[in-house]
């Protein structure tokens, strides 16, 4: 087990000992991605398995930060995300203006630039579009995880944060086994 | 306020003539033609209830208990095209079906507590025929989610036939029998946006 891995489930852990933090996406309570081996000591009860249509997985994570939880929202990769983006950069980058509130609603959504060993999956699963929506969300801090040391800081600053930023938070997947 | 048609239509009428005079120098969507549907369906609704809608939502907020001068205010300062009073509990969003995963998110949090609140997300008929607010409304129906999903149909998206560009005759919603969905026909006499005139932005 790498550092980076280990710290991702310790950030896991962590936030769902948090009264309002809930997990939400496809291969969440069942496995199917690595990311999935990090939410292993997360109580079932804080997970929601979703089917796979990421616009949707993405306004129902912005459902329930309306009504008050703190939802992780996760897509193993980036390419996936990408089919959220109506929903990330027309709603979530938006609630503040929408709402009129210094401190909307907020959403830590997950995401990983795809794993290129042992297979090269494709140019379709290995997409890096950090710097892309840095531009593209005003309001969202988009962060890329590149040193393990800053994974914990960097997930806990995301729920504890008190001004209603949400987080986008980017893994390297090929670190998980470094 | 106790809102009537009467009363409706003359909110909308005192809109329409401040924007004609350039009193609003941003869109406005305006209602017309469906006051008794409406007025029919917030005697359904509770105040702790939540509401999602489109870009066309001045009176589902004054039905939803929105103070009138907060509303005029937030039209005056260009926000008729998406209404938002989170102290009310309405979310609108000016993107095609945009609210209505977000409704289906509230509707499901609201299962998962075993609260009573209810969610009543409305959206039009080109909307109601769009991916994301098919598979919402059977994800809804499949958990039996508290949410009714109400479809505006004036048979237009700004001036595109719904049924002719989909190759209807009906709308998905009117076949199907959705426990969840709701469906009325209405006219109006305003168009897309703004108050007479068509106004292209």
């Amino acid at each position: 087990m790498s550092l980076y891995f280990s710290e991702l489930k310790r950030s896991m852990t962590y936030l769902a000992t948090q009264n309002e933090s809930v997990f939400l996406g496809q291969a969440v309570a069942v496995p199917g991605t690595a990311m999935r081996e990090t939410l292993v000591d997360v109580p079932d009860e804080k997970l929601i398995e979703l089917p796979v249509e990421e616009d949707l997985q993405m306004g129902l994570s912005i459902g329930f930060a309306l009504r008050g939880q703190v939802p992780i929202s996760i897509f193993p990769r980036w390419n996936f995300l990408l089919l959220a983006t109506n929903q990330v950069v027309n709603h979530l980058d938006k609630l503040g203006a929408l709402t009129g509130s210094p401190n909307p609603p907020k959403v830590i959504v997950r995401t990983g630039i795809g794993s290129q060993k042992p297979m090269y999956p494709g140019p379709q699963h290995t997409g890096d579009f950090t710097e892309v929506f840095k531009l593209m969300c005003k309001s969202i801090n988009v962060v890329r995880l590149d040193k393990a040391e800053d994974i914990f800081a960097q997930y806990k600053l995301a729920f504890l944060r008190s001004d209603g930023v949400s987080t986008l938070l980017v893994e390297w997947s090929d670190k998980y086994n470094d | 306020m106790n809102w009537d048609k009467f009363s409706l239509i003359q909110f909308e009428n005192q809109i329409a003539s401040l924007f004609n005079s350039g009193k609003i120098p941003y869109p406005v969507h305006l209602s017309d033609g469906n006051e008794d549907q409406l007025l029919e369906i917030f005697t359904e609704v509770e105040e702790k209830d939540w509401i999602f809608c489109s870009w066309r939502s001045h009176y589902h907020c004054l039905l939803k208990g929105v103070p009138q001068i907060e509303v005029e205010n937030a039209i005056l300062s260009g926000k008729s095209i998406s209404l938002c009073f989170p102290e009310h509990r309405i979310f609108s969003s000016a993107m095609v079906g945009g609210q209505i995963p977000i409704a289906l998110g509230v509707a499901l949090d609201i299962k998962r507590k075993a609260e009573e609140h209810h969610v009543w997300c409305f959206m039009g008929d080109m909307t109601s025929e769009t991916g994301i607010a098919q598979s919402s409304i059977r994800f809804a129906e499949n958990f039996d989610l508290p949410i009714t999903f109400i479809v505006e149909d004036n048979g237009v998206s700004v001036m595109t036939d719904t049924r002719l560009v989909w190759g209807l005759e009906e709308l998905t919603v009117q076949r199907q029998k959705y426990n969840k969905a709701i469906y009325y026909r209405y006219k109006s006499r305003y168009p897309h946006a703004g108050a007479g005139k068509r106004v292209q932005f």
